[in-house]
């Protein structure tokens, strides 16, 4: 009775945006608590929804409805539907956005409280967002999944140039807001377009874009392979755009010119997760070709191994989560990649081989998507605690932080259990679903591909790292000696910031332990009928095996050396900012003058990369066309008319206006003509 | 009886005068004259023909020509007073006569 | 001979323009009033056209100049293609006559002229008869002739003179195709009868050869007008010397009769021709979408790059109908529908920047969101609109149609020339994004006056409103539209 109206879920927030946008000015905070309303009634509807689907008769298979959009003709007609897909995944997913985000925006009550006026825009891009966010959630098929995609690309466009006229200098996007907000959109637009281009080859094999048509094995059977797999890799083109993946990576850490609160949605609740998401929902065509999910689980070890070294070295407390943000993605797609690789093996060799593959296989789309909601939890969490310590110091340089635990206990310690669950500290949220992705790319690397086994060891290492640069963070900001900021700190924050962050630090301890309370099930996948959920709890066995394999320990014990290292370079009281910019590791790095620190700091030049491309590709050859077309094109029209009219002044000049030299040509012309008729007349032999 | 190229030539003759006249003088009476004399031309022309076939059109023609011919001179005349009052001279190259081409 | 609704849509607007002409002096004030509700009325009978009538009803002939051999009717008709751009001129018209409302100079003359375009633009799109349908095509380019040159900007008889002598070129050569078509079907069946009907049937069976030659006459008569690279110089001068109302009609439906004759004219009437042109035409679509594209990059003049974004869009049309696919077509008439809507809101949110804040260049804007929030508004939904942002129309003039391109290089084995298409698509966000933070953006700029800067007035709030809200009503529901075009396109396809 509740999953007929899963479009409400989307359209609640919709209306909030619409009601905000008009009338928003004139009720208190501006829209705020209309906003709440709205993505608090999803929140509802998505419980409702989801308890439900999964106490349902029709589970584990997906309840789908849609209405006819349009149709494009074609010798088969290609029908394009409007509806919504409930399953697990669906489920999960709209579970834990409308969750957060109910929660940031109570926050934002606090965080966004003095802005004024201009709070009604930001309630109302906000609603519109997280609209765009459940709408690709519920959506029934690609075609309308993608529209939400770029829904969420105009909001996260609007919202990262929020504070545009703060500030000016230049075009650098790195301090610019809205060159930043740009970078975003054109970045992530380069994925969509290649998505949109992934999928035509999907709506030209299956002549549909409905989940229920694309996942059904027949018809995935039927279609040409060659153009499955090119379709895929484009749509992980996509993916690679919107989840901040190498090489399209480098918007994600300059869209923190937005609000603190904005950069959590981006990177908890929404955004960001709907790449990981596509790769999740669109499994059962991945699965297809090994080589795709090689591919992938490439690209999301290299990207969770570079992001964690640019975090290393950064001063700006939202710029290390941000980069933490795109090296945990990478560790999702890591899961997703390395597990349907295993599937996608176990598919080609068939037989008794290929499912006991196939079964190791579908651990990682959980290990995936389970790291993906535990990530949304500490995130959010941790974005929220930074937000709430720039909201008290007004910076966001590190640097001038420093022994805040006094000041604001709440926070200091909800974002300590925040970097404990993301560094990986045992039965933290972030420990359980990170190595088990771990544990599937050592299976793949045994299985498989020996190149599993080197993402394997990027991935070890960026754990270490992790540790590392989170705990960094946390004792620059909130142990050692007071920066100047710190001194003048307004203490802890109101209610309306620390209340959510106390709900969600609980989430963040313990989100990792509802797989033993069968959330494994509601995301297992069946890689014989390629639906999602259905599958028996596995979760105790996953645990328990986490602790019997020794490289779980190495992860554990590399992770408190990371935890150990930050606190002997960063924990300790020093003097003045200078040292502790440098701050003993000076000796390592020249102070600051090593190659490898200022390719850190440089973010391995991808900046310079991306401006080179954009300028050159861009401007230089818009200029070039601009020349031809004013030069060449253009002044071919002129240069056509200029002869025309020059040649009518110079003909003109014949008409001297002398009647005389006139009738000396009439006469002329008299003459000729009636010696030409004597002529003719004595040719023709008429005299 | 006097042959017809008598006639004919005497009126070629006075034709091409008129003509040379009309377009080399400089001065616009002797223009106008010359214009005269190719009409007159005409006339001895029309004449002559209508003699020979024995058709009065011919001289009906002539009345009718001299006719128009004196309008045309009076019309012309009175341009050329006009020009005179302005200039004091009848001169056809004169400058700022020459300005009214164009 | 007998009479039907549409001949109103021609008469009402005629009317109008005369009593317009005649509130001058005194009466300047009332000028507004009197066009505003005479293009009223006239849209109200497109929408009642549009969802009421039965279009097969309201065909009217009457006979104009009849010998034995030789008929040329004053003959009207609507169908699936001609309804929707009856629809957009009307609107636009008075559209138009609502933003400009402020206009001092002579208001009597300015909206007397969008009436005669009406009138002009009405009879182009309902003609059934060839000559008809030259004769409104040229009475179009007299209004906005005089448009540009009495209230345009400082070169204004420039883009004024060029404007109509190269499009008045173009359908010279147009008038040899219609003329060829004419003698043609003579030869062919012994009468000459320049309605669509009889040539549109007769044409289809002419030898390949006559076809290919006259189709390139045609074509290029039409492409001209789109315009289409490297046809198009006029269009920027033009543009950036029209006045805003002026730009609005022009981009927003004269430009689609450009695209209208190609599918009306040389699809319909010559297959062959098209089948053999197939390629240019994808040629010349490709080239005007990319080339427009880049050209907007560099344009500093923010009316200079909505014109070159018109040519890159039209350049999709032209891609749509070159796919020579029902669904091409389909699509390409979609496009040109969204992109009346869609161009008039950018044109409008161009040309008050050079009313409300006393330039259009864009370096010497910027920081303009905080003063102006509403034109701020307005801009972003336009310029978002324009590069294809689903859920509002102009995405539906572009995903499909991109598809229906992929569809026909997918069986033709060219799948390359899709990447041209995808480059357009990031070089349009980019144009739209860049231009739009240097406007809006960063912090006030100190190179205008801020103090005479002000913000969108209600008559033009309320033409730009109703634009967006029909942009986001096609945006949601484009079968609204595709319904009336598919009718068509099914017809269409008959004839390859």
């Amino acid at each position: 009775m509740f999953i007929e109206y899963t479009w409400l879920v989307p359209l609640l927030p919709m209306l909030c945006f619409i009601i905000i946008g008009f009338l928003g000015r004139k009720t208190p905070e501006k829209g705020g608590y209309i906003a709440i309303a709205g993505a608090a009634g999803s929140f509802l509807m998505a419980v409702l929804i989801s308890y439900e689907y999964l106490t349902g008769d029709a589970y584990p298979d997906p309840v789908s409805s849609s209405i006819q959009w349009f149709i494009i003709p074609g010798n088969e007609d290609y029908v394009l539907n409007l509806g919504y897909y409930v399953d697990g995944l669906t489920c999960v997913m709209m579970l834990f956005s409308s969750a957060i985000s109910t929660l940031i925006f109570i926050y934002s009550i606090g965080y966004m409280g003095d802005q004024g006026p201009r709070k009604t825009r930001y309630y109302a891009e906000v609603s519109l967002f997280l609209t765009g966010m459940l709408g690709l959630i519920v959506s029934s098929n690609f075609l309308e999944m993608f529209i939400f995609w770029e829904v969420m690309g105009l909001c996260s466009y609007l919202l990262i140039g929020f504070w545009s006229f703060r500030h000016p200098e230049g075009d650098d996007a790195s301090v610019n807001a809205a060159s930043a907000a740009k970078k975003a959109f054109l970045v992530t637009r380069m994925g969509d377009v290649c998505l949109m281009a992934g999928l035509f080859i999907l709506l030209g094999e299956f002549h549909s874009l409905d989940y229920t048509t694309l996942f059904d094995p027949d018809n995935i059977a039927a279609v040409n392979s060659d153009n499955l797999t090119l379709a895929m890799l484009l749509v992980f083109g996509g993916v690679i755009g919107k989840s901040a993946q190498f090489p399209l990576h480098d918007w994600l850490p300059d869209a923190m010119a937005g609000p603190t609160t904005v950069s959590s949605l981006i990177h908890a609740a929404t955004m960001v997760k709907a790449g990981v998401y596509l790769v999740a929902r669109g499994w059962p065509l991945f699965i297809q070709n090994p080589d795709v999910m090689l591919f992938v689980g490439i690209i999301g070890g290299i990207t969770a191994f570079l992001a964690a070294t640019m975090a290393l070295n950064n001063m700006n407390i939202k710029k290390v989560l941000a980069y933490s943000t795109i090296s945990q993605l990478g560790y999702m797609i890591l899961g997703l990649g390395a597990g349907g690789y295993l599937v996608a093996l176990g598919i080609q060799m068939g037989g008794e081989e290929g499912a006991v593959l196939m079964a190791a296989g579908t651990a990682g789309f959980f290990a995936g998507c389970f790291h993906m909601v535990n990530h949304a939890f500490f995130k959010a969490l941790l974005f929220m605690c930074s937000g709430s310590v720039i909201h008290a110091c007004h910076t966001e340089d590190m640097r001038l932080m420093g022994g805040l635990h006094k000041h604001m206990k709440i926070t200091s310690t909800a974002m300590l259990l925040g970097s404990l669950s993301i560094a990986g500290f045992p039965l933290f949220s972030g420990f359980w679903s990170k190595d088990l992705v771990l544990e599937i790319a050592m299976d793949a690397g045994n299985d498989g591909t020996v190149w599993f086994t080197v993402l394997w060891v990027l991935a070890v290492v960026t754990a270490f790292m992790t540790a590392f640069y989170m705990f960094r963070m946390w004792f620059m900001t909130f142990m050692g000696s007071e920066g100047h900021n710190a001194q003048h700190c307004h203490g802890e924050s109101p209610k309306s910031m620390t209340v959510p962050l106390m709900i969600l630090a609980v989430f963040a301890v313990g989100s990792g332990f509802l797989a033993l309370f069968g959330l494994d099930g509601i995301l297992s996948f069946d890689p014989i009928t390629y639906l999602v959920g259905g599958g028996h709890t596995e979760g105790f066995e996953y645990f328990s095996e986490l602790f019997t394999n020794p490289y779980t320990w190495l992860t554990i014990v590399l992770a408190l050396g990371g935890i150990g290292i930050a606190y002997v370079m960063y924990g300790k009281k020093s003097e003045d900012v200078e040292s502790k910019t440098f701050a003993l590791a000076g000796k390592f790095n020249k102070n600051g003058n090593a190659w490898l620190y200022k390719a850190l700091t440089k973010r391995w030049w991808f900046p310079d990369l991306y401006n080179q491309i954009s300028w050159k590709l861009g401007y230089g050859v818009a200029k070039g066309v601009n020349y031809v077309d004013r030069q060449v094109i253009d002044g071919t029209v002129n240069a056509l008319s200029s002869s025309v009219v020059g040649g009518g002044d110079v003909l003109s000049k014949v008409q001297t206006g002398h009647v005389q030299s006139y009738s000396s040509v009439v006469l002329l012309g008299i003459s000729v003509l009636s010696v030409l008729l004597l002529i003719i007349a004595m040719v023709m032999g008429g005299i | 009886m006097i042959p017809i190229e008598f006639f004919l030539l005497l009126g070629g003759i006075l034709f091409i005068i008129g003509a040379y006249g009309a377009l080399t003088k400089s001065n616009a009476i002797l223009v106008l004259m010359c214009i005269e004399l190719m009409l007159n031309a005409a006339n001895i022309n029309f004449v002559a023909f209508g003699a020979f076939n024995g058709d009065v059109m011919g001289q009906a023609f002539v009345v009718m020509t001299i006719s128009v011919a004196a309008a045309e001179v009076a019309v012309g005349i009175a341009i050329l007073l006009n020009a005179y009052k302005v200039r004091k001279t009848t001169e056809l190259d004169d400058k700022q006569l020459q300005t009214m081409r164009w | 001979m007998e009479f039907s609704i549409l001949a109103l849509l021609l008469i009402i607007p005629l009317i109008g323009a005369i009593a317009t002409l005649c509130c001058g002096g005194e009466r300047q004030k009332a000028a507004k009033y009197v066009a505003g509700a005479f293009s009223g009325v006239t849209l109200a009978l497109a929408l009642y056209i549009m969802f009421l009538c039965d279009f097969g009803d309201l065909d009217m002939t009457i006979s104009w100049i009849e010998t034995e051999v030789l008929t040329i009717n004053f003959a009207l008709h609507v169908d699936g293609l001609s309804i929707l751009m009856v629809f957009l001129t009307a609107l636009l018209s008075l559209l138009v006559i609502v933003f400009s409302a402020a206009e001092k100079d002579r208001p009597q003359y300015f909206h007397a002229l969008v009436l005669a375009m009406e009138v002009g633009l009405m009879g182009v799109y309902l003609a059934s008869d060839y000559f008809l349908f030259y004769v409104m095509w040229e009475l179009t380019l007299i209004p906005m002739y005089f448009m540009i040159s009495w209230y345009g900007g400082p070169r204004r008889h420039y883009a004024a003179i060029k404007f109509f002598i190269y499009t008045h070129v173009a359908s010279l050569v147009m008038l040899i195709g219609i003329f060829a078509m004419g003698f043609e079907a003579l030869s062919m069946t012994g009468t000459m009868d320049f309605s669509f009907a009889f040539i549109n049937t007769v044409m289809p069976f002419a030898d390949e050869s006559f076809q290919i030659l006259v189709f390139a006459l045609l074509f290029f008569g039409f492409m001209v007008k789109m315009p289409s690279v490297p046809f198009h110089t006029w269009l920027p001068d033009a543009h950036v010397e029209a006045p805003t109302g002026g730009s609005v009609l022009l981009a927003g439906v004269m430009l689609k009769m450009g695209s209208y004759g190609i599918i009306r004219v040389c699809l319909e009437a010559l297959p062959e021709g098209a089948e053999y042109w197939q390629w240019v035409i994808i040629a010349i679509g490709l080239l005007s979408m990319v080339y427009g594209a880049y050209a907007c990059i560099a344009q500093s003049d923010l009316k200079k790059m909505v014109a070159f974004s018109s040519i890159s869009h039209m350049g999709m049309v032209m891609l749509g109908i070159g796919c020579l696919s029902e669904a091409g077509v389909m699509f390409a008439i979609f496009q040109m529908f969204a992109h009346g809507l869609i161009t008039g809101v950018l044109f409008m949110v161009a040309g008050m920047a050079g009313h409300n804040f006393g330039t259009r260049e864009i370096p010497l804007l910027g920081g303009m969101a905080g003063k102006v929030p509403i034109y701020a508004t307005f801009m972003m939904i336009g310029w978002m609109a324009s590069l294809g942002l689903p859920g509002l129309v102009g995405f539906w003039g572009e995903f499909p149609l991109v598809f229906a391109f992929y569809d026909f290089i997918q069986s033709e084995g060219m799948l390359w020339l899709i990447v041209f298409c995808l480059l357009n698509l990031m070089l349009t966000a980019g144009y739209y994004l860049w231009s739009m933070q240097r406007v809006l953006f960063g912090v006030e700029t100190t190179k205008i006056d801020m103090a005479h800067v002000h913000d969108v007035s209600k008559t033009e709030g309320i033409a730009m409103a109703v634009l967006v809200g029909l942009i986001a009503l096609f945006g949601v529901w484009p079968a609204l539209a595709l319904d009336y075009i598919g009718d068509y396109t099914s017809l269409l396809m008959g004839v390859f």
